[in-house]
């Protein structure tokens, strides 16, 4: 069917004329470029502030309001919707420790860092949506905080089960195993950077995309899924994970403990049976 | 480089770890939906193990994802 074909040959280019894609690539590009705000000169250094570090003071600041607002005034039964709603995020998270190993003690030592790191990711994410580009596009971002939770993991364990016990938990089922163990600690933060990297920019090259090419409508609603749900997703499974390595230590040297026949002495606390 | 070339692997390394990963997320979905069936009372924790698998398992996409954006971009 010549005519047909035809048809579509002039329809498409007559689209792209319309449209005018013009430089897609030149556009996405310095879209991901990370901008410049302003620069601070300390003697001879000079310090870049990038868009990210702007955007997630935004953010801090944020969440340094909410918080105020939500703790204000705290009651012993509450009655307030804020103090509800703070005081059922906060059951979630201890719940999630407690169901991945930990006591209800080393759950309350764990919660505000997991929790912050959870509503920072979240709402740093959900900011583009508002057309704000988020911090974790930039590769520095998603790099700091996970080597700063991998480094919080390592303390918190070894402050919730000793030395002894951490180095039980890397020998946990064959001291072969302790160089892979050891490893793990390198791989672990690479994969949670990579992740909320991988997906934040993953979306946001996507979303530039689509609001180049098809400027109406429809970025609003394909944001919908690509800027909200999934901003919200990788906040979550960031700190999950957190947890997720915190109890991963833990059950290690409970089971080698358990195996060896004697109970680690700061382990005791944390009776807990490891499934 | 052949500008081409570099198009063509950044589409081969995505797609062929898109392949795999939506295969195993397929199983692993497959699998957990199996088990809350036979299993309604610890539907709980399956869900738990499924989402961590799904995020491990995720996770190979994106490196994927990153390595054919490190190839668009980089070169």
């Amino acid at each position: 069917m010549p005519y047909l074909r035809d048809f579509f040959t002039a329809f498409g280019e007559k689209f792209i004329e319309k449209i005018k894609p013009g430089d897609i690539g030149g556009e996405i590009l310095k879209a991901i470029v990370p901008s410049t705000v302003f620069t601070i000169q300390i003697g001879a250094a000079t310090i870049r502030i990038t868009d990210a570090t702007v955007v997630s003071w935004g953010v801090l600041a944020f969440i340094l309001a909410l918080a105020w607002w939500m703790g204000r005034k705290p009651e012993r039964i509450p009655a307030k919707n804020r103090q509800v709603i703070a005081e059922s995020l906060i059951n979630l998270l201890m719940n999630l420790c407690q169901s991945s190993g930990m006591s209800y003690k080393q759950a309350e030592k764990v919660t505000p860092f997991v929790g912050s790191i959870a509503v920072f990711i979240t709402l740093t994410n959900v900011t583009s949506f508002l057309q704000i580009p988020p911090p974790a596009k930039n590769p520095a971002f998603p790099v700091a905080l996970a080597l700063f939770t991998i480094l919080y993991v390592v303390f918190t364990s070894i402050r919730m089960v000793g030395l002894k016990g951490f180095w039980r938990s890397l020998t946990y089922p064959k001291p072969l195993l302790l160089p892979f163990k050891v490893l793990d600690y390198f791989i672990k933060p690479i994969s949670l950077s990579l992740r909320l990297f991988g997906n934040v920019f993953g979306a946001f090259v996507l979303m530039e995309f689509i609001s180049i090419v098809i400027p109406a409508i429809l970025p609003g609603v394909i944001g919908l899924w690509f800027d909200l749900a999934d901003g919200i997703l990788q906040g979550v499974i960031f700190s999950y994970l957190t947890v997720i390595y915190i109890g991963e230590v833990l059950e290690g040297a409970h089971l080698s403990a358990a195996e060896s026949d004697e109970i680690p002495d700061k382990a005791l606390s944390s009776a807990q049976k490891p499934i | 480089m052949d500008k081409g070339l570099i198009a063509l692997s950044a589409a081969l390394s995505i797609g062929l770890a898109a392949l795999g990963a939506a295969i195993s997320i397929g199983i692993a979905t497959a699998k957990a939906v199996d088990a809350t069936a036979r299993q309604p009372e610890v539907s709980g924790r399956i869900q738990t193990v499924l989402l961590t698998a799904i995020v491990f398992i995720e996770a190979t996409a994106i490196y994927a994802l990153v390595v054919s954006l490190l190839l668009i971009f980089a070169f």
